[in-house]
């Protein structure tokens, strides 16, 4: 229809430049136009004074009408023209890449492959329509791009669908690469889109737009499957202490089957460690769950994450994620200050003594001038032997820190300033205990500390309470681990209404931006006190319990109950899970699916936990029959961090040791997991992802097609500014949309002055 | 008749707040408030004016069931919880503020094993004269949970062998799998504040009072440092047998009674306290 009116398809439109053929300046036709307009208007004027009825608003229409036929024609004379860049016929060529990864092997309309689909599509003309004016190249793409046979040799044929993976970025740059020797004119990629690299990233796009080759895409598959349930993310710790209470955010999707019910499983190996029953949300729609499971002990444990495959489900090969979490064989260290002996002190330490994760120092001011220090663990340093550390070295010795009833002057300005870096600089973790030397009542506010505190603290005294209080989760408590004391979190609502009353509570004040409220207190004798805070703070995280009467949990329930134990452990591990050592092996993903290469990096620190910028950083790696030693380089833009990209020769689980040393200083160690899995990328995000092929285009300066359409290719494709091109002159006058719009400007004043009767 | 309506209305009142009192103890399990009883000593030892105040800690004593009789000849058992009551409970809680920076009320606080949830309020208790005590099964059901729980209980003035098996008898029915054994001089119980490795017998008034101003009493002729321990090897009983650390305190004001000896039973009272608040 457009080609109809405009003579030419849009491509040439929006590809090409507007020019004046006629060779007249363009300030004359303005001039013409302006002298037209002039001209018309005495002329209306004048010739209509004897008709009485074209006066006033409808003579200034006639005018119009009349200038505008008069500047078309004007611009006529002109000659308009699209200068725009086309293909030499012959002189180039244009690569076919046909997407050849299993996902391609889907049969979505029960007629046949989408490969089969492809295949049909270029035997059935599309080859023959571009041969006729290109050299036309075949590719076939997956994780990598291969060349195919031409088409007359059979290339079409070796195409199988069994490609691992589906890498299109990659495969463009290695398009691009051919095109720096040989003259590509445009790309046609045939593929459902289900790119599983991440996307294209906007590096390829970049190189492509430079070279200017116009990607057209052809999408197949449907966009939407009609019975599928998929999973399409599992969140959960990469790290954690043993027999940790660990969250797994599961993220799917599902078709068909809204309103049903199906269990989502955790299992390492055979062993289910957690189950859910949801119910599936409308089609299409993002559902997300929170499942608790335990870690277990040390070691590294595959989870898979799984929905029950549904009844006539088309792809059930997505209902599973798999997941690698490296359970620490560590104890984290947490040190206690308390500045007077109370019931909280003594049931907070029975309360994690059983927890092997966790081991707890305590420093406890008895009198006013003697302290009891416990700390009986085997490699305990001496630095708290005389109370609380006085150099930063010892007292970054400890991953948490509990501050008690100790007011903050107990503490010299440099001590101050210590526990502040502890958080910000060590990353550790850092809780505030309420109590009648505690936050406001112990001079916080005043003290540097004040900018560590989740909380806004009161400008007044007196704000520990002791009267009862019952507690509260909020909705943000409700879904966090370290409130969950029962596992069904309707449960956990319940079991926290009807916990024993605290025997005191603080007024800690207002939470802070960013800060998280997981409890409030609900005293007798005012409305609701932020009970439980949490924030993230530099490195490292704070909170305050604003509380010393949590012991009731203990002593006010039967010996078998556990609420105590738990909530304060999970706490702990809260408080010191993420807590860095001074060297931190990490990489973006430990479960590399179809992924030839792995990045690792390391964060080294010296004992002050300054980054160590000097520092000689290797991976040690060892897989099934694979040991090598990467070097790791320093980031130029972030001290202390040392990257490396390492190519993983096959599939199978691998184990990263990275060391550092400076001179004979030793830095740290770290160990890792992670693991390659093929073919398994390919099971998800089977669905034509249209987005991304019609990105792509609209990004290079191509089209997207369907396949039914994919025969107005063969004129589109001749436009482009890559390959070897001559520059042509479209005409743009006799477009039958210009003689159009002569005809109604025209009949649009006729018909005018029919109604004014003037004719 | 108008002033009758209007006692009416009072009396009213009184019950109605009485009984939304009774309730809201009822419904948040709070603790009973203080409460003092005629002692077997004193009647009228003055409340301190703070009383009433709130503070975190306080020595619960426990009021228990006692024999009237245990030596085989006339004596009055009854009430034999009370016993320094409450003059050595009121200075030993002054010596508390003094010494340690526990935040303690001024006055003890009573409790009862009676199946009621108040005694887990107070997790220290303290019972003297055990020698005499006869706790019923539910009492002694509630002792071991109460402990179990956390609790900490020490006794003390009680003396010779026959006040021992008394008490055994008891304790043994609490924790029939548990042992009493000696406290081990570096057990931290004895060095948490003060080092008391050098301990000895604590005696009663009776030492300043009547002759011959005998350290012990009946065969009751060596101290004894006993407890039981947890599963976590911490002491959740401590026995205090053949001394008199009650009178110590109570006596801790009378120009007559030795300041080695009070200074000693302090000491030992002090460092219990913060054990317990410790371990």
């Amino acid at each position: 229809m457009f080609e109809l009116f405009f003579k030419y398809p849009a491509s040439v439109f929006s590809k090409g430049t507007f020019v004046f053929a006629g060779g007249w300046p363009v300030w004359l036709l303005v001039l013409a136009i302006a002298a037209a307009a002039v001209a018309l208007a005495f002329f209306v004027r004048t010739n209509t004074r004897a008709a009485a009825r074209i006066k006033g608003a409808r003579s200034v229409a006639v005018w119009l009408l009349q200038t505008l036929l008069a500047a078309v024609l004007l611009l006529m004379l002109w000659h308009p023209a699209l200068s725009v860049a086309t293909l030499r016929p012959q002189q180039n060529i244009v690569a076919v890449v046909v997407d050849d990864s299993s996902s391609m092997a889907v049969d979505d309309a029960g007629s046949g492959s989408r490969k089969n689909a492809a295949v049909n599509l270029l035997k059935g003309g599309l080859v023959k329509q571009l041969q006729d004016k290109f050299q036309v190249r075949l590719y076939k793409l997956s994780d990598h791009l291969d060349r195919l046979e031409a088409y007359d040799k059979g290339g079409l044929d070796k195409l199988t669908a069994a490609g691992t993976a589906t890498h299109i970025g990659d495969s463009l740059k290695q398009v691009l690469a051919d095109a720096a020797s040989l003259p590509i004119g445009a790309v046609v990629l045939l593929s459902d889109g289900a790119d599983n690299s991440g996307g294209i990233d906007l590096e390829t796009i970049s190189e492509v737009r430079r070279q200017r080759i116009p990607v057209h895409t052809i999408g197949f598959g449907r966009e939407k499957m009609a019975h599928d349930v998929e999973l399409t993310g599992v969140e959960t710790p990469a790290r954690a202490l043993p027999d940790s209470r660990l969250s797994a955010t599961v993220a799917f999707h599902q078709h068909g089957y809204a309103g049903q019910k199906a269990n989502i499983l955790i299992k390492d190996g055979g062993k289910v460690l957690a189950s859910r029953e949801v119910t599936f949300k409308a089609d299409g729609v993002e559902q997300t769950e929170n499942i608790l499971y335990n870690a277990g002990p040390a070691g590294v444990r595959a989870i898979d994450v799984s929905i029950d495959p549904r009844p006539g489900e088309e792809n059930p090969r997505n209902n599973k994620i798999a997941k690698l979490v490296n359970v620490d064989q560590r104890t984290a260290r947490v040190l206690y200050m308390e500045g007077e002996p109370r019931w909280e002190f003594k049931f907070l330490r029975r309360a994690v003594e059983d927890d092997k994760s966790i081991h707890l120092a305590t420093i406890l001011r008895t009198t006013q001038n003697k302290i009891y220090v416990q700390d009986d663990h085997a490699d305990a340093p001496k630095s708290i032997k005389d109370g609380f550390p006085t150099r930063v070295e010892d007292l970054f010795e400890f991953d948490g820190l509990i501050l008690g009833s100790v007011d903050a002057p107990y503490f010299t300005t440099t001590q101050q300033q210590m526990i502040k870096d502890f958080v910000d600089r060590r990353g550790g973790g850092l809780l505030f205990l309420g109590g009648r030397d505690a936050l406001g009542d112990g001079g916080y506010k005043q003290s540097v500390l004040n900018d560590v505190l989740p909380v806004k603290l009161p400008d007044h005294k007196n704000t520990f309470v002791r009267d009862p209080a019952n507690v509260e989760l909020t909705a943000q408590g409700r879904d966090s681990l370290i409130t969950r004391i029962e596992e069904d979190p309707q449960k956990n609502v319940e079991r926290w209404k009807t916990l024993p009353y605290l025997m005191n509570f603080q007024d800690a004040g207002q939470p802070k931006p960013g800060a998280v409220v997981l409890a409030d207190a609900l005293p007798t004798s005012v409305g609701r006190l932020p009970l439980l805070t949490i924030e993230n703070y530099g490195r490292g995280r704070t909170a305050v319990f604003a509380t010393a009467g949590s012991w009731r949990w203990q002593m006010l329930q039967p010996v078998a109950d556990r609420s105590h134990e738990i909530f304060y452990s999970q706490l702990l591990r809260w408080l010191v899970n993420d807590t860095p050592k001074r060297m931190t092996l990490s990489t973006p993903k430990q479960m590399l699916n179809d992924e030839a290469s792995v990045k690792l990096r390391a964060e080294v620190r010296d004992k002050a936990y300054l980054p160590a910028a000097d520092a000689t950083v290797e991976a040690h790696i060892v897989g099934d029959g694979v040991t090598e030693t990467v070097s790791m380089r320093p980031d130029a833009l972030d001290a202390g961090v040392y990257t490396a990209e390492w190519m993983i020769p096959k599939a199978g689980s691998y184990v990263v040791e990275a060391t550092a040393h400076r001179g004979t200083e030793d830095l740290g160690r770290d160990v890792m997991t992670f693991r390659r899995d093929d073919g398994v990328a390919e099971n998800f995000h089977v669905e034509q992802n249209r987005e991304l092929l019609e990105k792509l285009s609209q990004e290079t300066g191509g089209k997207y097609y369907k396949p039914e359409d994919a025969n107005k290719l063969g004129k589109d494709i001749n436009y482009s500014e890559a390959g070897i091109t001559v520059r042509e002159t479209r005409d743009l006058w006799d477009m039958p949309v210009v003689f159009l719009l002569l005809l109604l400007l025209r009949s649009g004043e006729w018909l005018l002055r029919r109604k004014w009767g003037v004719i | 008749m108008r002033r009758m309506t209007r006692q009416f209305v009072f009396a009213l009142a009184a019950i109605f707040v009485a009984c939304g009192a009774l309730w809201a103890q009822k419904q948040f399990k709070l603790p009973r408030p203080f409460r003092e009883y005629p002692g077997y000593e004193y009647n009228d030892f003055p409340v301190p004016d703070d009383f009433q105040e709130k503070h975190e800690w306080t020595r619960a004593r426990l009021r228990y069931p006692s024999f009237r009789n245990v030596h085989g000849y006339f004596a009055d058992g009854y009430n034999r919880w009370t016993v320094d009551y409450p003059r050595s409970d009121r200075h030993l809680l002054e010596g508390v503020r003094r010494l340690t920076r526990i935040d303690t009320k001024s006055v003890e606080q009573v409790v009862d094993l009676d199946g009621d949830d108040d005694v887990y309020n107070w997790p220290f208790m303290y019972a003297v004269e055990v020698g005499y005590w006869n706790l019923p099964d539910d009492q002694i059901a509630q002792l071991r949970e109460y402990l179990l729980r956390g609790g900490f209980f020490m006794c003390d003035d009680f003396h010779g062998t026959i006040e021992w098996e008394n008490f055994t008898r008891v304790m043994q029915k609490v924790f029939p799998d548990r042992p009493i054994v000696d406290l081990d001089n570096k057990d931290p119980i004895f060095h948490v504040i003060y080092d008391l490795d050098r301990r000895f017998q604590v005696p009663g008034m009776q030492y300043v009072v009547y002759p011959p101003h005998r350290l012990y009493e009946y065969d009751g002729f060596v101290a004894r440092w006993e407890g039981i321990y947890d599963d976590k090897g911490r002491v959740m009983v401590a026995i205090c047998h053949n001394m008199d650390l009650g009178d110590a305190w109570e006596n801790s004001d009378d120009p007559r009674y030795p300041e080695k000896f009070a200074s000693l039973a302090y000491r030992i009272a002090m460092n219990y306290f913060v054990y317990d608040l410790t371990h």
